[in-house]
């Protein structure tokens, strides 16, 4: 336990035998009331939810929602999804979204970091520039992207026709085999603009004294990053990507406002797969399976991401 | 100075700029990734609907005009009463979500920042965790919730849900401005007779501004951008807030590029002019949990 806060943790050190857990609890009775408010409005919001759609994944529901009306079917709805070629073809599509956005953003990222450490005329503006693109609303960032794809009057298009690279504007987004790596780039642009943030912070943990020496001991630049500066920062950069996994593997907006999940299912990821399971076609139990399939593979990211949080309070302690 | 090290200074130098160069290559190419989207819809949306389509595109506007943006902004037109609906709706719904969340946030993140009562970590990872789950799981419970509560089709449904992922982030944030203040500082209050809630209040409190500012634009931030539960709740047009006001509004009327441009760019509008003001608060206020956690 941490030694540098609290009266509690003081006033407990005092005493020569530790207190049982219910005497802590009462003892610090009136710390609970400043997180109350807060422990209630998750527990309703939350943990009803999370509690609900388990139940119902167990239920079939007429398309109306009529609650008492559902029917329990064991896991039926699990069987189901498990044995649709959809389910393969979204996973395969969750898994090259999640991947390639959070690779190629994170790389993305944590160069424009590096080469924004260096002080220069003008970085302030650039990096509030580079910053806006994660500000915006991702309904806008999803209509000026499909306004830029735009089969008739894309501006990407339009470029590669006059520089003779196509004989006429592609379909970007209308194409099963372009449509996932364009809305990728359209999420990489809403997303290095976060990986870069954290790196930036990361930066400012480096001691200059460190690089100062190794300059002076004779390492290339090179040789300072990788010995210097990045094992200062693989704390933040694991806590990043994990962040960044997490986002993508839920992000809807995108995918949802450009394409909708198609063509033929050649842009849908699990949440808009859900979302359509859920409102589109009003298979209730079939999308409440899915979310909790879902939740177990969160918890498994969350798990990790909780450990790479506590790996940090131990180096911290450590330091 | 030796002969070496007179021999090395010019080869390291260049070496130097190499990397120098590298980097300002990069950092123009990421500046046209981010800004030809944003400038495109900028000129897009001083376009006519006529000059948006035509092949090649007009590079620069020929004749520029506002008619795009009087549009929108005329209450007397009925795009314009529409728009301007959808905005101060979204205005509301997300200065409600920003105040509570600010409210409920500031004492639990202190709590979890300077007590050690039991079940502490487990209930601040419990806040955390939330943030990884995303709209689509809570969505249908949340909705069979807001009919048992009669919220549906009111700004109420939203902001209460908007608090729950507001609120594990703000907690998040604050508990990192917390643990920077020196717990000295209360201490010494204490002494002098405070109660533990007057050192709170009084001292710790005036010294968060900047963290309570930063976990106020970044909730603001999130309610303005929400989509998924305002499209799911709200089915009334007069209701809905801007993100998905802008979606039905342009699904019947697909081919106005330039009015949708333009309502793209108002509705980023205040989102990147608090952030840009504040920019410095909120960086470092999202940067340091995660960096020294």
């Amino acid at each position: 336990m941490t030694v540098h806060t609290g009266y509690a943790g003081s006033a407990q050190a005092v005493r020569n035998k530790p207190p049982g857990l219910f005497q802590q609890m009462w003892a610090s009775r009136s710390d609970y009331l400043y997180v109350l408010p807060a422990i209630v409005v998750m527990l309703v919001v939350i943990a009803y939810p999370i509690y609900y759609t388990v139940d119902l994944s167990f239920f079939r529901t007429p398309p109306g929602l009529q609650l008492r009306d559902k029917v329990f079917i064991g896991v039926d709805n699990y069987t189901t999804i498990l044995s649709s070629d959809v389910f393969w073809r979204v996973t395969l599509n969750t898994a090259i979204w999640t991947l390639a956005s959070t690779v190629i953003a994170f790389i993305l990222g944590f160069a424009s970091a590096l080469a924004l450490h260096r002080d220069f005329g003008g970085r302030a503006i650039l990096r509030a520039i580079l910053i806006i693109p994660w500000v915006i609303s991702a309904v806008a960032a999803s209509y000026i992207w499909k306004w830029i794809y735009h089969s008739d009057f894309g501006i990407i298009g339009a470029v590669m026709v006059q520089l003779g690279l196509v004989a006429r504007q592609p379909n970007f987004i209308d194409n099963v085999n372009t449509v996932l790596p364009s809305l990728i780039v359209v999420n990489i642009w809403r997303e290095f603009p976060f990986a870069m943030i954290m790196v930036m912070a990361g930066l400012q943990t480096v001691p200059d004294q460190l690089l100062r020496a190794a300059k002076v001991d004779g390492a290339s630049a090179w040789q300072r990053f990788w010995h210097v500066t990045f094992p200062h920062l693989r704390s933040v950069s694991t806590v990043t990507i994990l962040l960044l996994s997490v986002a993508n593997f839920n992000s809807f907006i995108v995918p949802w406002i450009m394409t909708g999940g198609g063509p033929s299912n050649a842009s849908h990821i699990w949440i808009t797969h859900i979302y359509e399971l859920a409102f589109g076609r009003q298979r209730w139990g079939v999308a409440a399976a899915y979310s909790v399939l879902l939740f177990i593979i969160l918890m498994m990211l969350g798990y990790f991401y909780v450990k790479a949080l506590s790996g940090n309070e131990k180096q911290e302690q450590g330091a | 100075m030796s002969v070496t090290s007179i021999r090395e200074t010019p080869r390291s130098r260049k070496r130097i700029d190499g990397w120098r160069w590298a980097g300002r290559i990069f950092l123009f190419l990421m500046l046209l990734y981010t800004a030809v989207p944003m400038i495109w819809m900028l000129l897009t949306s001083i376009k006519s609907g006529f000059a948006a389509m035509q092949f090649p595109p007009q590079w620069w506007p020929a004749e520029p005009t506002l008619a795009s943006y009087q549009k929108l902004l005329d209450p007397q037109n009925s795009v314009g009463q529409d728009f301007l609906r959808f905005f101060w709706n979204s205005l509301f719904v997300s200065v409600c979500t920003t105040v509570l969340a600010v409210v409920v946030a500031v004492p639990a993140a202190y709590a979890f920042s300077r007590f050690r009562f039991p079940g502490r970590r487990f209930l601040f990872f419990a806040v955390l965790l939330r943030n990884m789950f995303p709209a689509v799981i809570f969505l249908v419970p949340l909705f069979i919730l807001m009919r048992l509560l009669g919220l549906v089709n009111t700004h109420g449904s939203l902001i209460l849900t908007y608090l729950t992922f507001g609120l594990p982030l703000a907690i998040w944030l604050l508990k990192g401005f917390y643990d920077n203040i020196p717990v000295q500082l209360e201490q010494a209050a204490r002494i002098d007779g405070a109660t533990r809630f007057q050192a709170f209040f009084l001292i710790v409190m005036p010294l968060s501004v900047p963290g309570i500012i930063a976990t106020a634009i970044y909730s603001f931030i999130g309610a303005w951008n929400e989509y998924i539960f305002a499209a799911t709740f709200l089915t009334k047009n007069e209701q809905l807030t801007l993100p998905v006001g802008i979606q039905r509004f342009f699904s019947e009327n697909t081919t106005d590029f330039p009015g949708l441009m333009a309502a793209s760019f108002m509705m980023s509008v205040p989102v990147v002019v608090l952030f840009l003001i504040l920019q410095k608060y909120f960086v470092r206020a999202l940067t340091e949990g995660a960096v020294k956690h």
